[in-house]
């Protein structure tokens, strides 16, 4: 997909969506975020582990603000492609910006990226030898150079908004699923990103749990969060998503608001996937 | 999920009647006299099948007979005098007596650390109390036979209670998150990793006794310690190394580990001993303590390994994800993790490398406790104890291997709060 119909398509949704202050308006009800600057822009992003092509020239961009949910079968390469953005993976060849950083093998540039992005993972990946408050702590201590009492302060702040307060002080396996991913989200947070990277983030969770980590959620797109969420939850990428993507065999295949993609997508193989995924 | 209905609030469910717990007949303890719980147990564990009954006394034989061999060979038939006649050759060696203090000095001082050690991150149980009576007395014993000057038990007593008067101070700091938590574990931490520079320069410095001449028991004490920290010191760097994406580091440290492993121990010494005297000079004594290093490094390493793979790779992209470099990603989270999980082989490596310091008894000049035993067993009217001697020597490596194993599960549980 090329500039121009991107652009194209933003003015279509432009024309289409009406004055809609929150994501979450169900459908019908939509965004206008077609002012705001680029947050992430692609363009042409290949990545290869081995023979094997992961993304094939992906073009795509997001703006500030914006909510974009990514979907695809699994191997489509859609972990891959929100991995590249905080370079997790690095990507072989096109570019990646990121709100107007370049991402190259310039180290400054990465450290630079990094503190701009906030990574949720599927395993929640907290760190089992330290407190909840501490992994929470570590990267504004470190990173940010926060004296102790400003960055517990900070964590407690966070701990409040995730809803877990009273866990401050245990560590992260005295805690359930949804408890510990609600740590991991406020741990990202705890960077103050402008941009926040979601990886299936619900699907390593028990049924029940998978709600309080969609309504943390939520809250934090409404709160104007910049967001990549890879998700199979449907529900959210309906209701809260501006916009999605789909991924398939490594290529962004359609992208629409979900009333387009949900009631009306154009691919067959989003038709493929949408049949046997709902 | 959007579109989930809102579940209504549930009404609260009835406070639930207290369950009566029913217990199997062999739980119940009330109402029932010792003597009926005893006779089930008995029946339960000890006859529970013919076949049962019939391990059981052949268990109990066998425990009776070497139990009373062993006794009989203790108390009736060894003859101590070996041990006790030549207490000071097998502790100390060629150590001048006049200079003892410092030995007595620097037990004082370990012990006071161990107390410490053990105050600040773990705690005294039974059973350690237990060890310390029993060891205690052994050691009391063996220095109190045959009315020897009594300093010798007295300094040891000295030292009992220091280890407890450290633990009593420690046990009772908080342990939280504060500043001066942080200080006392620095402290604490600092001298542990002072204490053998500092037993070292009480015993060296100002004695008469060069660093080659220490001798006995003492040897065994300076080697291993020095064996097990300098292979951390050494295995660390190595483990990282190897994982490294530079090849030219990797395949250095896995060639470095691979040579090292390739040969024994005692190759390994005789290489102190005849080469590496041309090519870093020093005393024999630190030449050894070199190689002691420098081989439980190669295999510490491979243990530090193994754990930092043990990991999810998740770990380190997490910590990377919040903007740790790659060197405080693996200070702060793989590496203290990686530690942990190794901790039961590399202790079994610190156990191995405490034994196998009797090795050095092959290189003539040093004289470790096994080597000193066999001195001893030398002099003509001792050469019928020689099964006294090595029973001894036995027991005093059994000690100290059981102690490192306690600490090492102590170790394991202090630092597994959190565990995965």
């Amino acid at each position: 997909m090329t500039t121009e119909e991107l652009i194209a398509e933003e003015a279509e949704q432009k024309a289409a969506g009406a004055a809609a202050p929150e994501p979450g308006g169900g459908p019908g009800g939509r965004r206008d975020l077609s002012g705001n600057p680029d947050m992430i822009v692609c363009e042409g992003v290949s990545k290869w582990f081995g023979d094997f092509q992961a993304l094939d020239e992906v073009t795509a961009s997001v703006k500030e603000h914006e909510i974009v949910v990514v979907l695809g079968p699994s191997g489509s390469g859609k972990s891959t492609f929100i991995r590249c953005l905080n370079r997790l993976e690095e990507h072989d060849s096109g570019r990646i910006v990121i709100d107007g950083i370049e991402m190259n093998e310039d180290v400054r540039n990465l450290n630079a990226i990094r503190s701009e992005v906030g990574m949720v993972f599927q395993q929640f990946n907290l760190f089992p030898h330290l407190t909840v408050l501490n992994n929470i702590t570590l990267g504004p201590r470190k990173v940010r150079h926060l004296p102790k009492h400003e960055a517990d302060a900070e964590a407690m702040q966070l701990l409040e908004r995730v809803g877990i307060p009273e866990q401050a002080d245990k560590y992260p396996t005295q805690l359930s699923g949804g408890q510990q991913q609600r740590v991991a989200i406020a741990r990202a947070l705890a960077m103050n990103p402008k941009i926040m990277l979601f990886d299936e983030p619900t699907s390593a969770l028990d049924p029940e749990m998978i709600k309080e980590v969609l309504d943390v959620m939520q809250e934090l797109a409404e709160s104007g969060m910049t967001m990549i969420c890879v998700t199979h939850e449907m529900g959210f990428a309906r209701g809260v998503a501006d916009r999605l993507l789909f991924f398939d065999e490594g290529a962004l295949v359609e992208e629409g608001t979900p009333e387009h993609f949900f009631d009306n997508p154009r691919e067959e193989r989003t038709k493929l996937f949408l049949s046997q995924i709902l | 999920m959007a579109e989930m209905p809102l579940q209504p609030p549930a009404a609260p469910p009835p406070a639930p009647a207290p369950k009566r717990v029913v217990l199997p007949p062999h739980r119940q303890r009330a109402h029932r006299p010792w003597r009926v719980r005893a006779r089930e147990w008995a029946h339960r564990n000890l006859f529970p099948s013919p076949v049962g009954t019939a391990m059981t006394l052949g268990a109990a034989a066998l425990i009776a007979l070497v139990g009373a061999g062993a006794i009989w060979f203790v108390f009736f038939d060894a003859d101590w005098e070996v041990i006790t006649a030549n207490r000071w050759l097998l502790f100390a060696g060629g150590y001048d007596h006049g200079e003892a203090w410092r030995l007595w000095f620097c037990m004082a001082l370990v012990f006071a650390l161990i107390g410490a050690a053990y105050g600040m991150w773990s705690s005294l149980g039974r059973k350690d109390h237990l060890f310390i009576a029993l060891a205690g007395a052994f050691v009391i014993f063996l220095m109190a036979h045959g009315g020897a000057a009594p300093w010798s038990s007295i300094w040891f007593l000295v030292s009992v209670a220091a280890l407890y008067g450290a633990y009593a101070i420690t046990a009772r700091l908080p342990r939280d998150d504060s500043r001066e938590r942080q200080m006392q574990v620095r402290i604490v931490g600092a001298l542990l990793a002072l204490s053998l520079p500092i037993a070292l320069m009480v015993l060296l410095i100002g004695s008469g006794t060069r660093a080659d001449d220490l001798d006995g028991f003492v040897l065994n004490l300076v080697l291993a310690p020095v064996g097990i920290v300098g292979g951390l010191l050494v295995g660390i760097p190595l483990a990282l190394g190897r994982n490294s994406k530079l090849r030219a580091i990797s395949w250095t440290c896995t060639a470095y580990i691979e040579i090292i492993r390739g040969a024994p121990l005692l190759g390994w010494l005789f290489v102190a001993l005849f080469i590496l005297g041309d090519v870093i000079g020093g005393s024999l004594i630190v030449r050894v303590m070199v190689i002691l290093a420098v081989f439980t490094g190669a295999y510490m390493a491979e243990y530090i390994r193994g754990g930092l793979q043990a990991l999810p790779r998740g770990q380190n992209e997490a910590a990377r994800a919040v903007g740790l470099t790659p060197m405080q990603a693996t200070r702060m989270i793989t590496l203290p993790q990686a530690l942990r999980i190794s901790i039961p082989p590399m202790v079994g490596q610190a156990i191995s490398i405490w034994k196998d310091t009797t090795l050095v008894t092959v290189i003539l000049p040093l004289r470790e406790l096994k080597g000193n035993a066999d001195s001893a067993i030398a002099q003509l009217e001792f050469t019928p104890d020689r099964i006294e001697a090595y029973v001894f020597v036995a027991v005093v490596f059994w000690m100290v291997s059981f102690m490192m194993s306690r600490i090492s599960q102590r170790t394991e549980r202090a630092l597994g709060v959190g565990e995965r």
